[in-house]
């Protein structure tokens, strides 16, 4: 095997594929990197048991010639080197030989590496998913769609279904719920293309998506997902990354989300944000890092934090408009920031049904398409 | 509280070191004792001393020259922790038979809560049997004060030594207490003595019946709780848990035979949780951290614990915890004892608690009355709802002196 290649996109093929290696892997072959060379181009490959993600790297593409040499073969690189080797060789080009021996030699410039490398019959073979379950999204919506619910994913394994977010795909509207059972992240679209295709209880790992989200970038074009029992694939032109799918079923959720309110207030979203931020400084120290919410005559909030030890902070807050009743509340401070940074609405409605139940934010101009779900906190 | 009033022991052992001494070497029974630092040095200080010593007038803190020219012949010994630690767990298991309500002060004082535990019995001469038992037993004298509460118990058993039973009651303080010198009393040091006497308070009777505000603005609270202490008055309950101030509350048993079979391993673990849980309701808190211990067979044990995400306090919760370390750390081998502790504890009055999206209804259901409540503390004060407490607790503990726990958890093993 023998290839003559631009370093920058070998570069970024290699970091696409590391973010499913794991150095901890219990199959010592999979701490490495698969290389593959053949007509269509080179193809690198990188996985842990959950995720797999191939990057392929076209010979040209846009016009852009990639790869100038080449001589089809396979090798399996130590993933724990290749990335800082290639990042610091000194020339634009690098060429990469294997002998029989699998040796492998980096060279660009005048710098040359030797690299012992592992034979790549030995690397497992990756699933063929094979499913008609397939629909087509545009990436920067699907980035979006990871943004405003993945956060809210459990970080603890008490529950580990809910590690992960929710995919429901039912009369043309796919929903996306992520929740760790103190707040809850709900986020749909329509689609129009699904061709009656439906799916429900496909929950996947909250970590997959967060890596998914790092290596795509922001475009218009589309990326494939294809859904099996247990696992999900999102397909682009030089990028294939394969996830294995949480076991077990996901709670029903829309049951959680209340239908009516006692209290609305509608308010300015960034004021709101920085108001809470500003009380949490001090609430950071104490455990649920609370700050409280009560409302006052004359359309305004006021917004309180103490923490026994350091101090209080107090400030009000003019808001759009109050209806209904009165509400003295707390919550978690980041709950509620992280809550409406997702929303990314100017103006925001929070329908609050009292103290002890959980409050919804929406954006004001309501088109029922996302929604954040918060729980408050019990003071006693 | 129904009850007339309590029944509260101080055991005091009487100059223990010394006396432990002379248990282990009878011949220097009768003879001046001192226990101090370095006895070959002559700058040592007296740690403790018997009798004898004292009435040739050695004192304890005076340095060695010095006790040496009271009294030439005076044996003096290194002291030796070891065998202290070994008497004192004697002493408070023989405590801990007649009344789990035992708080151990130090290595060789306790208080006893004896009111549901002295049956039919007269107090005296429960004392005594308890006295002649701790003497017959380890050969070592203690004298016992005997009072409706700590204080008063106190100050009782500081009237007689050596092996002295002293009854205190309320009503006869101003006979035997009042009289006293304020620097004799429970509480009042040196500097406070000090300055109770610029004021002209010279005995506790002065200070009883001294009017609280000036005590206040002498002393602080302090002042009022002194006051308060003179006539009689201690509310403080026997706090078996009080050796270590909140930091956990823990069961453990013997199991009657080595176990393999988890259905009785968990029931166990039911058992000793739904204790911790009822002794971290007793006391008010919540605990964020579980932690189990396992004595195999072998006496090979093991401690492992988990750090919660959560608040936890009911039995429930706890066994639960206990029951997933168990099946994580458990290498299947006979046990011989398991133990569950709660730690990292937190007083429920400063905790918060984040609702659970999937059983906020369980708190919900009582919004309004926690709202009446917050609207009634907002007009009254803190003060208006005090969580009620059994009076009776009907609860088994354990030590956190580890040498009480270790003692304990032997003897349930060898009875059964």
């Amino acid at each position: 095997m023998k290839i003559l290649i631009e370093r920058e996109p070998l570069m970024n093929s290699i970091q696409n594929v590391m973010k499913a290696i794991s150095s901890k892997t219990t199959i010592p072959i999979l701490s490495g990197i698969k290389l593959e060379a053949n007509d269509q181009g080179v193809k690198l490959t990188g996985s842990n048991s959950d995720i797999t993600i191939e990057s392929i790297i076209p010979v040209e593409e846009d016009g852009i010639v990639n790869i100038h040499e080449m001589v089809p073969g396979q090798i399996v690189v130590q993933a724990k080197f290749l990335p800082e080797i290639i990042r610091k060789l000194p020339d634009h080009q690098v060429e990469i030989n294997v002998d029989s021996d699998l040796n492998l030699q980096i060279k660009s410039g005048h710098a040359e590496f030797k690299l012992n490398g592992q034979d790549a019959e030995e690397y497992p073979q990756l699933p063929v998913l094979q499913t008609d379950n397939s629909f087509d999204l545009q990436i920067d919506l699907l980035k979006m769609l990871i943004r405003q619910t993945n956060f809210a994913v459990s970080v603890s394994e008490t529950r580990p279904i809910l590690t992960g977010v929710h995919l429901k795909l039912e009369n043309d509207l796919l929903e996306l719920v992520a929740t760790d059972s103190h707040r809850l992240a709900s986020r749909k679209i329509t689609m129009n293309d699904s061709e009656q295709l439906t799916f429900n209880n496909v929950v996947i790992p909250g970590k997959s998506l967060s890596e998914l989200n790092k290596i795509l970038d922001e475009t218009q074009e589309t990326i494939q997902v294809s859904v099996t029992d247990n696992q999900i694939l999102f397909r682009t032109k030089n990028l294939y990354f394969l996830s294995r799918l949480l076991d077990g079923n996901y709670p029903e959720t829309s049951r959680l989300i209340p239908n009516q309110s006692k209290t609305v207030v509608k308010v300015d979203s960034k004021e709101l944000i920085e108001s809470i931020d500003r009380a949490s400084l001090l609430a950071k120290d104490n455990r649920n890092n609370i700050v409280k919410l009560v409302t006052k005559g004359q359309n305004t909030l006021q917004i309180t934090s103490h923490s026994p030890e350091v101090g209080q902070v107090e400030e009000t807050l003019e808001t759009d408009s109050i209806e209904g009743e009165d509400l003295k509340i707390s919550f978690n401070a980041k709950y509620m920031i992280d809550a409406l940074k997702a929303i990314d609405s100017d103006q925001v409605s929070i329908n609050f049904t009292g103290a002890m139940r959980p409050f919804v934010i929406r954006p004001e101009e309501d088109d029922e398409q996302i929604l954040q779900l918060i729980t408050p906190v019990r003071t006693y | 509280m129904k009850r007339k009033g309590r029944i509260i022991f101080h055991v005091d052992m009487n100059s223990f070191y010394a006396s432990v001494e002379m248990a282990y070497r009878p011949e220097l029974k009768g003879k001046p004792v001192a226990i101090a630092g370095n006895p070959e040095e002559r700058r040592g200080i007296v740690v403790t001393s018997s009798y004898e010593a004292r009435a040739r007038g050695v004192k304890t803190t005076m340095p060695l020259w010095q006790a040496y020219e009271h009294c030439p012949e005076l044996i003096v010994l290194r002291p030796n922790f070891n065998r202290y630690r070994e008497a004192s767990k004697h002493i408070f298991s023989i405590l801990s038979e007649a009344t789990p309500f035992v708080q151990p002060v130090s290595i060789d004082e306790g208080y006893m809560d004896l009111t549901d535990y002295v049956g039919e019995e007269n107090p005296i001469e429960f004392a005594h049997k308890l006295q002649q038992r701790i003497l017959n037993e380890l050969d070592l004298p203690c004298s016992i004060g005997i009072a409706p509460n700590k204080f008063l118990a106190k100050m009782a058993s500081d009237m007689k030594k050596p092996l002295g039973i002293t009854v205190l009651r309320k009503r006869e303080i101003k006979h035997t207490l009042w009289p006293l010198d304020i620097g004799e009393m429970y509480g009042v040091g040196q500097k406070t003595a000090e300055k109770l006497k610029r004021i002209e308070i010279h005995t506790i009777g002065d200070l009883a019946n001294k009017d609280v505000l000036t005590l206040k603005n002498l002393l602080g609270i302090n002042g009022e709780r002194l006051h308060q202490r003179a006539n009689g008055i201690d509310n403080r309950p026997v706090d078996p848990d009080a050796v270590n101030e909140f930091k956990s509350i823990g069961n453990s048993t013997t199991l009657p035979y080595d176990m393999t079979d988890l259905t009785n391993i968990y029931k166990t673990f039911d058992q000793l949780s739904k204790k911790v849980a009822e002794r971290l309701k007793y006391k008010n808190v919540v605990t964020e951290n579980i932690q189990i211990m396992i004595r195999y067979h072998d006496r090979k044990t093991i401690t492992r614990s988990k750090q919660l995400q959560d608040f936890i306090e009911t039995k429930e919760e706890i066994s639960g915890w206990a029951k997933r370390l168990f099946q994580q750390h458990w290498n299947e081998e006979p046990v011989r004892l398991l133990g569950v502790t709660a730690q990292h504890l937190t007083p429920k009055n400063e905790l918060s608690k984040q609702l659970d999206l999937f059983n906020y209804e369980q708190e919900a259901e009582k919004e309004k009355l926690y709202l009446a409540m917050d609207q009634m503390k907002e007009k009254y004060g803190d003060e208006v709802f005090i969580q009620l407490r059994d009076p009776e607790p009907n609860i088994s503990t354990s030590f956190q002196k580890d040498f009480l726990s270790e003692y304990k958890t032997e003897e349930k093993g060898s009875d059964s």
